[in-house]
């Protein structure tokens, strides 16, 4: 029981350090970075964008070690990981793909087009929608586990493609900004716009840990219901 | 629709999905615990940590 109220009690000052983040990152988002040279105010989209699609490979990262976990040595606790870890990655995906929408229709003059990253990090999203579904469609909850697994391993090997995908094809999506072999972030962009998006990478992910931990109590609360159930009717 | 629009319509909607998943995680919680606590009160559960 102590055991939870501590979890509970590291939640809540992760929650509030994330809540602190999120204002000062609208704060320099939205005020004190500057207007874009070329693109103006709209390139603001920007200090979300970045923030949200790398906290998603982090979270298909998490459900890649997860999953490599569960099928090694086979423990409950390693699958919650993996689908709490793929639910919310789902959400942060999705997140990207629409904020990348409106980037890209007063910029591009389209709202999608298929471009081989924007196709990529569509795949991205069908592939761990498929692995919830997943879970849902399979009774057996070790069989669902294991199918999972799989699937969230093959998933976490498209990340690779989507960062390369800007220098493998001709793309109407730019280069990175950020994580890039040539430059340092530094050479490559304004330090108050530097300034804003390391706030905001620091905001999402504080919330993604946040939700990700809320996430996992839940799932770890649910099962055990599940088995003291069956515990009861046995 | 002007640049700002575009800008005001991107943080929308991802803050309002975020919030939205958060309070749809605080009340799976809810359920769950409420759950727990009825199996604990009925006496299903003999040896509750």
């Amino acid at each position: 029981m102590a055991k939870i109220e501590k979890k509970r009690g590291s939640g809540k000052i992760l929650g509030a350090l994330a809540l602190v983040f999120i204002l000062a990152g609208l704060y320099f988002a939205l005020i004190e970075a500057p207007p874009d040279a070329n693109q103006g105010d709209v390139q603001r989209i920007m200090y979300i964008h970045i923030p949200s699609i790398l906290t998603a490979y982090l979270s298909f990262f998490i459900v890649f070690v997860g999953s490599c976990l569960y099928l090694w040595k086979r423990e409950r606790r390693d699958d919650i990981l993996a689908r709490s870890a793929a639910e919310v990655g789902v959400l942060f995906t999705a997140l990207t793909i629409v904020e990348g929408s409106i980037w890209g229709k007063p910029t591009w003059g389209v709202w999608w087009t298929w471009d081989a990253r924007l196709t990529l990090t569509a795949i991205l999203l069908m592939i761990f929608a498929g692995y919830m579904m997943l879970r849902s469609l399979i009774e057996d909850e070790d069989r669902a586990a294991v199918s999972a697994a799989v699937v969230g391993i093959i998933g976490f090997l498209d990340i690779p493609l989507i960062h390369m995908s800007v220098y493998w094809w001709r793309t109407l999506h730019q280069p990175p900004s950020i994580l890039r072999p040539d430059k340092a972030p530094w050479e490559n962009v304004h330090p108050a716009m530097l300034i804003a998006l390391a706030i905001n990478f620091a905001a999402f992910l504080l919330l993604y840990f946040y939700l990700l931990s809320l996430r996992i109590r839940v799932g770890e609360t649910e099962e055990r219901v599940k088995r003291e159930m069956l515990g009861g009717i046995a | 629709m002007g640049k700002w629009g575009f800008v005001f319509l991107a943080y929308g909607i991802v803050w309002l999905a975020i919030a939205g998943y958060f309070f749809c995680l605080k009340s799976r919680m809810r359920k769950a615990e409420a759950r727990l606590a009825q199996l604990k009160s009925t006496g299903k559960i003999k040896h509750a940590s």
